[in-house]
């Protein structure tokens, strides 16, 4: 049988992990890759040369490869572009593009209205959803036994930019705090509670392209609230981690990166940690949540199926952090 | 197994380097994110030297240089066998996501300079004009091997250097069998065992043998613990391919599950490995030091 032909754009270590990880799927084969840096493209392909893939600088090149799908791994400020190339030059109809999908609202309702029209599979990289943890959050609310949550409290905390003194460059690129880690935790609200609004920014933290930190609340038409935390500033979180409390009328969860606790109402508590949840994959690169996350794409595409997170899903992230901007501006 | 036939014993750096990865909530509410300061580490490695472990295994941090500087300085570095692992691929992360990638390369070409290790900038310099990967390869490992024994000085026993599995396992999923041949053969050139930490040792088992790569004069560092945690892609696979192997290279790792069972009950599971050549365990004061390993030594 014939494999997915696939090629990855941007070539940071996104780019390299998922070239990986696609490169011991049975039914894939990683075709080309692409960097705008002469420099990086020309080490590429010293490396790549031996294995038959093909690396170029110029994204037309990709047009005589006969693509089954593409990952989009550059900075969040070109994705826009990127993907409307893409689709615009018959290159490829199903595309990945790493988180956030644009740079703002407006362009990820753009991005979503041209898939639509191209019909082709789309996934963005929220790779939390895939965690073990976070997806036993998921099992336990689905079954509805809690009954409806009415409270959250959500955070991405990192010490990425702790102690920094002087304006990083990367931070700018990345898109500030808000697009870097706090979208995964914006995503795993929306996942876990459904749509939200943004109800109340709180002051004093510095809101811009770059902030490094952000607090506000958030809310939905059933009455659940909630407030998020958001920093790359805090000390002693060695790796970025994401976390959520929710309260329901019969209970409590408390998840992050690591373990769910889960309280019941009559006080009872059990914890499972990732050794409890079966965490293991066929091949594990970074975190296990890149394989299955890659797997979901690629299944998708097999399955010929709805992927999830895809362009649409993922857009109301990109709403969610516009609305946090907009409220701080009006003050 | 160590010079007297029996079970290799080392002590890892994990709780050192403030990190665990069972928790890292639990890590920060018991104060073990802070970084042990060095001679805190140094008594904690010389009790468990004391107490039945051969050696250190360790991140290459400048943490961990200051670790191994500290035990030059008390004259006991003889007593300790090295096990470094390279590159430290979280201070090259942080890195790159404070700097950007172009960033990481400045700093780190930077750092080949100031080591002022001749041969090594020479032979980067040429790598870059002639965009010889294997030429960064071996320039890169000069390098730590440079840093290593100047922290260490002229008594150090290095055994083994080990490819982290950042690196390695990127390199194992892209097929690039070059970067396994050229890392054992610059280290083997040195009488240094090229070790591999990997998290799917069954794959690289099996690659290695497509590849034609003997691992009879290798070393494995992987995941073995009850729990199968980190054991990719499944234990029992894990335990198939260790079982299957022609003789004992394997060290085991997350022998705890870092932190999930007590070293009692990691034991028991471990002895029932027939093919492991040891393992690494971290501690964190010198009481544990002592009890984890007179426990292992006894058990196993």
């Amino acid at each position: 049988m014939r494999k997915l032909r696939f090629a990855v754009i941007g070539l940071g270590k996104m780019g390299l992990l998922h070239a990986s990880l696609l490169n011991t799927f049975e039914d894939v084969q990683l075709v080309a890759l692409c960097d705008k840096s002469a420099l990086m493209s020309r080490f590429c392909r010293s490396i790549f040369s031996s294995n038959g893939v093909v690396v170029v600088n110029d994204l037309d090149r990709f047009s005589e490869l006969e693509l089954d799908a593409v990952y989009v791994t550059t900075p969040i400020s070109s994705h826009a572009s990127i993907v409307k190339d893409l689709y615009a030059k018959g290159i490829v109809r199903n595309i990945f593009t790493e988180k956030t999908l644009a740079s703002n609202y407006g362009q990820a309702k753009e991005m979503c209205e041209s898939a639509r029209k191209i019909g082709g599979k789309t996934m963005v990289g929220y790779m939390k959803r895939f965690s073990v943890v976070f997806g036993k959050a998921k099992e336990l609310l689905a079954q509805g036994k809690l009954g409806e949550p009415y409270s959250f409290h959500a955070y991405a905390y990192s010490s990425d930019f702790l102690g920094l003194t002087k304006n990083s460059k990367s931070l700018a690129s990345r898109g500030g705090a808000l697009r870097d880690i706090g979208c995964h935790i914006l995503d795993i609200a929306l996942w876990l509670l459904g749509d939200l609004e943004v109800v109340n920014v709180v002051p004093d933290h510095e809101i811009g392209d770059a902030e490094t930190s952000s607090s506000f609340t958030a809310a939905n038409s059933n009455g659940l609230e909630g407030r998020f935390d958001i920093s790359q500033r805090m000390p002693n979180y060695r790796m970025p981690e994401f976390g959520c409390l929710i309260e329901c009328p019969q209970g409590k969860i408390d998840v992050n990166d690591d373990r769910l606790l889960l309280t019941l109402k009559d006080g009872s508590r059990k914890i499972w940690y990732r050794h409890d949840l079966e965490d293991n994959v066929r091949f594990w690169l970074g975190e296990t949540e890149y394989y299955r996350e890659d797997f979901e794409f690629v299944n998708s595409l097999l399955e010929n199926r709805v992927c999830e997170p895809n362009f649409e899903t993922a857009s109301k992230v990109d709403y969610l952090i516009d609305q946090v901007r907009k409220r701080d501006r009006q003050g | 197994m160590n010079d007297q036939g029996r079970k290799l014993l080392l002590v890892g750096d994990n709780p050192f380097q403030g990190i665990s990865h069972l928790s890292q909530e639990r890590a920060r509410s018991r104060g073990e994110t802070v970084v042990s300061p060095a001679d805190k580490a140094a008594n904690i490695i010389l009790a468990s030297v004391k107490n039945g472990a051969d050696g250190f295994s360790f991140s290459v941090s400048e943490h961990a240089l200051s670790i191994l500087q500290t035990l030059h300085e008390r004259k006991s570095i003889d007593q300790v066998s090295l096990y470094p692992m390279v590159p430290y691929a979280f201070e090259y992360v942080r890195v790159a996501t404070q700097t950007g990638t172009p960033g990481l390369v400045k700093r780190f070409a930077k750092q080949v300079v100031l080591s002022g290790d001749v041969k090594a900038i020479l032979r980067g310099l040429w790598s870059v004009v002639r965009m010889n990967p294997e030429g960064f390869a071996k320039t890169y490992l000069a390098y730590e091997l440079s840093r290593i024994k100047s922290a260490a000085g002229k008594q150090v026993k290095l055994v083994s250097v080990v490819l982290n599995e950042v690196i390695g396992d990127m390199g194992l999923a892209l097929g690039f069998d070059w970067l396994f041949r050229s890392f054992i053969s610059h280290l083997s050139k040195r009488r240094i065992t090229p070790g591999f930490n990997t998290r799917n040792f069954p794959y690289l088992v099996r690659k290695f043998d497509e590849w034609g790569i003997e691992l009879d004069e290798t070393l494995i560092v992987t995941p073995f613990n009850k729990a199968g945690f980190q054991m990719n892609p499944s234990k029992e696979e894990c335990e198939e391919t260790l079982a299957s192997m022609s003789c004992p290279v394997v060290l085991a790792v997350s022998v705890l599950a870092a932190g999930y069972y007590k070293p009692s009950m990691a034991a028991d599971y471990l002895a029932s490995l027939d093919n492991l050549k040891g393992l690494i365990a971290g501690v964190s004061n010198e009481q544990q030091a002592s009890e984890t390993f007179r426990l292992f030594r006894e058990a196993l």
